[in-house]
């Protein structure tokens, strides 16, 4: 057991470190072909780092000032682009995943509708097998980046006659394609606009843009949300994203108002429970360097790491009594570094609520880490074992009621 | 960087759980009016000492395995785990006093004691409020040393041959349990698996340990808060585990009340504590085996997180079990004490994470 992480002369980190500064201001296409966008991935797209040189590379995107593509292009870097080089074909990864790795593509998750959030494989979206295209036909909500990316991975029905877990499939979509609309929501932080619905109306795509196979949709879409809740299990504010519990307390010492008894030992509480979180990522980094199969912790990191980071920016604001009603970012001194949009209590705050609703509610991690890592019993869902499209029938609306 | 345990902190687990598997039985105490004196404290003591555990940690140069904080945790999570009832609380918590406090002589002569089983010790801190180095005088005449006064909440007081009393100025004495003046007698402590006494002294002679000065406390309070954080962190785990497999039995409305949201929502955040209580505690471990500059503020922030989640874990594995879980005769009750009383022993979590924030005042702020 050994708790160092990997300082300043590790020989690793170094060289990193003198890329970034014979490189100042690089491209992402520079970054790309450096192997840094997505580096845990093999050649030719990623180094095949480990978690440990990962965790370097963060740090040195940190030192070097510059954001990481996975604060950018999440979804690409991240949990879709996974799927495309474990189960695309040749073709599409070729096509795909170098524009993606350098940026020039920003990809989307066209998960969520509005009949089904927590519901989420009760997708009514369909997709119809016409020649050698499908067509698309139906509605998704709290997309992500939609108004901003190229590539959108949606997930539709192909077979209604199946269960409703049983009959999705993924698609990449060009979000250009004819038919598609996207309309931004705007949230009730009122600041940078987040979330989108996007309608589809007969679009059509070719039958090689489907990723794996027919019915394949669910496997998927289990997988990248695995792989988003872990990357979500940071200790710090808006999934971890934004500034953290030792931030906060730094900010509270300098501007004296740890001093009050009460915000004191809130303040220690959360500092702890952050590095607690920390120390949970670390452990998970370490459980993968050593090669136990990452599991479902990331679920059980993700329910805490979330209310954390609202119980931060909860204290930060309320140390600052009436005056933290005002629209205004200058909440508590931060460090200069790149939070990404979350870069001040006041934003992390009011975007808040969305921590524990995005990727997945707080209740339905819950669920998730009760019945898979606890083993207790599963929920009934009524609508579980029935073929899709006798959902919507009389019968089980009763049972559901 | 390596987060996890090795093999070998595995298979010493492993030895322990199987030995305080077989040889720990909580039934005895589960009859109305049972006290820890029921406990066969002592039997299990001389198990504990045919295994070496004694000496686990006791450096190598003092006759003992010289082991790390980390392989330590390994057996004190097992005992915290079952409620093991034994006075190893008190043998470590003297055992750190002399080393930390002890002139080489004195190492020599009683770690090595330790080490081989023939000398139990506790370690006496604090008065009746609580106060810590309060409740004893000290008279010094040359060389002679006399106790007067009173200390509480001494744990393994009964069970120990010598008695090491902490006194102000981080001041530490040793004196023998049989000595003239030295009389022990038990508090109606509400934990049965732990004998808790109070220790007064009537002009009792003393044997100073020779180091004086600041920083003896500070070194044994954070080897004490693993103690407890890993106890209570175990315990923590160990009290899920029992509320999962219950709800999983148990059938209410058809179905086994763990299917239910009220309670799998519950259990479910008291899983991802426990695990980060866990985490916690080895950080603590790695942290003090190493010196770490940040030892005792992992000690803290250990017992502070381990025993709040302890206390939550337990209440609510009693909630999970029903009234049932409120009678005398199920073991759910002494881990809900266990909890409370590790949580109050050395100090509220509260005060734990004021030396949290005292220590970011002092090392972190700019």
């Amino acid at each position: 057991m050994d708790f160092n992480l990997p300082d300043d002369s590790d020989p690793r980190r170094l060289e990193i470190r003198s890329w970034f500064e014979a490189n100042p201001n690089p491209s992402y296409k520079d970054i790309a072909d450096r192997g840094l966008s997505a580096p845990n991935w093999p050649a030719p797209w990623g180094l095949s780092a480990d978690p440990e040189l990962q965790y370097i590379i963060e740090g040195e995107f940190g030192r070097a000032g510059v954001a990481p593509p996975y604060n950018i292009n999440a979804i690409a870097v991240n949990q879709c682009g996974q799927s495309l080089l474990a189960h695309g074909t040749e073709e599409q990864r070729k096509t795909f995943l170098p524009p993606a790795l350098s940026c020039e593509h920003i990809w989307c998750m066209l998960f969520s509708e509005p009949s089904g959030g927590s519901d989420l494989a009760a997708v009514r979206t369909t997709a119809r097998l016409d020649g050698d295209h499908y067509v698309i036909n139906g509605q998704k909500i709290w997309t992500s980046a939609a108004d901003k990316a190229t590539i959108g991975i949606l997930v539709a029905r192909t077979d209604s006659s199946k269960t409703k877990h049983k009959g999705l499939s993924q698609f990449i979509l060009d979000m250009n394609t004819p038919g598609v609309t996207v309309r931004p929501i705007y949230d009730m932080s009122g600041e940078e606009n987040e979330y989108n619905e996007v309608f589809f109306d007969d679009v059509r795509i070719p039958v090689d843009r489907l990723l794996g196979k027919e019915g394949d949709g669910w496997r998927l879409v289990m997988e990248q949300l695995q792989t988003e809740r872990s990357a979500m299990t940071k200790p710090g504010a808006v999934w971890g994203m934004g500034p953290t519990a030792r931030e906060m307390v730094t900010g509270l010492i300098e501007t004296g108002r740890i001093k009050d008894p009460l915000v004191r030992d809130e303040a220690a509480e959360l500092y702890i429970e952050g590095e607690m979180l920390r120390l949970l990522v670390f452990r998970n980094m370490s459980n993968r360097i050593n090669g136990t199969p990452a599991g479902l912790e990331g679920n059980l990191g993700k329910m805490i790491a979330s209310p954390h980071g609202q119980k931060l920016s909860d204290l930060a604001k309320r140390s600052q009594g009436a005056a933290g009603l005002l629209v205004n970012p200058d909440v508590l001194p931060l460090p200069d570094k790149h939070y990404g949009l979350f870069s001040n209590w006041d934003y992390a705050f009011w975007f808040g609520p969305a921590s524990t609703l995005g990727v997945g509610t707080q209740e339905i991690l819950k669920n998730t880490v009760a019945e898979h890592v606890l083993g207790l019993p599963r929920d009934i869902d009524p609508t579980a074992r029935v073929p899709f499209e006798d959902i919507n029938k009389s019968k089980l609306k009763a049972v559901s009621q | 960087m390596d987060f996890t345990l090795n093999e070998d902190h595995l298979a010493l687990r492993d030895s322990a759980t199987n030995f305080l598997n077989k040889e720990v039985d909580l039934s005895v105490l589960l009859t109305h009016e049972r006290t820890v004196k029921d406990a066969d404290y002592d039997g299990l003591w001389q198990k504990i000492v045919g295994l070496g555990w004694p000496g686990i940690v006791v450096p190598e140069e003092y006759g003992g395995l010289g082991m790390d904080y980390i392989d330590l945790i390994m057996i004190i999570g097992e005992m915290g785990r079952t409620l093991a009832p034994a006075p190893f609380f008190g043998t470590l918590a003297g055992a750190w006093a002399i080393e930390k406090a002890g002139s080489t002589a004195q190492k020599e002569d009683l770690l090595q004691r330790v080490t081989g089983g023939e000398l139990k010790l506790c370690l006496a801190l604090s008065d009746a409020n609580g106060q810590f180095g309060e409740g004893v005088s000290v008279t010094s005449e040359k060389n002679t040393h006399t106790l007067n006064g009173e200390k509480t909440f001494v744990v393994d007081a009964n069970s120990a041959d010598k008695i090491v009393v902490m006194t102000q100025g981080d001041t530490f004495f040793i004196v023998d349990k049989n000595a003239p003046g030295v009389s022990v007698s038990f508090l109606p402590w509400r934990d049965i698996t732990r004998e808790v006494c109070s220790v007064s002294f009537d002009n009792t002679r003393a044997e100073r340990l020779e180091s004086t000065g600041a920083g003896n406390w500070q070194w044994i309070k954070d080897r004490l808060y693993l103690l407890l954080a890993a106890e209570s962190a175990a315990g923590t785990a160990a009290s899920l585990a029992d509320s999962v497999e219950y709800a999983n039995e148990r059938v209410a409305f058809g179905r086994p009340i763990g299917a239910f949201q009220a309670i799998k929502h519950q259990l479910a955040e008291i899983a991802a504590q426990s695990e980060c209580a866990i985490a916690g505690v080895q950080y603590a471990a790695w942290a003090l085996s190493n010196n770490d500059e940040k030892a005792s503020l992992a000690a803290a922030m250990a017992q502070a997180y381990a025993s709040e989640v302890y206390k939550t874990a337990t209440h609510r594995n009693i909630q999970v079990y029903g009234a049932i879980g409120f009678t005398w005769e199920m073991k759910n009750h002494l881990f809900y004490k266990r909890a409370r009383a590790n949580s109050e022993l050395l100090g509220s979590a509260r005060q734990q994470r004021e030396e949290v924030i005292n220590w970011l005042e002092v090392n972190e702020a700019a």
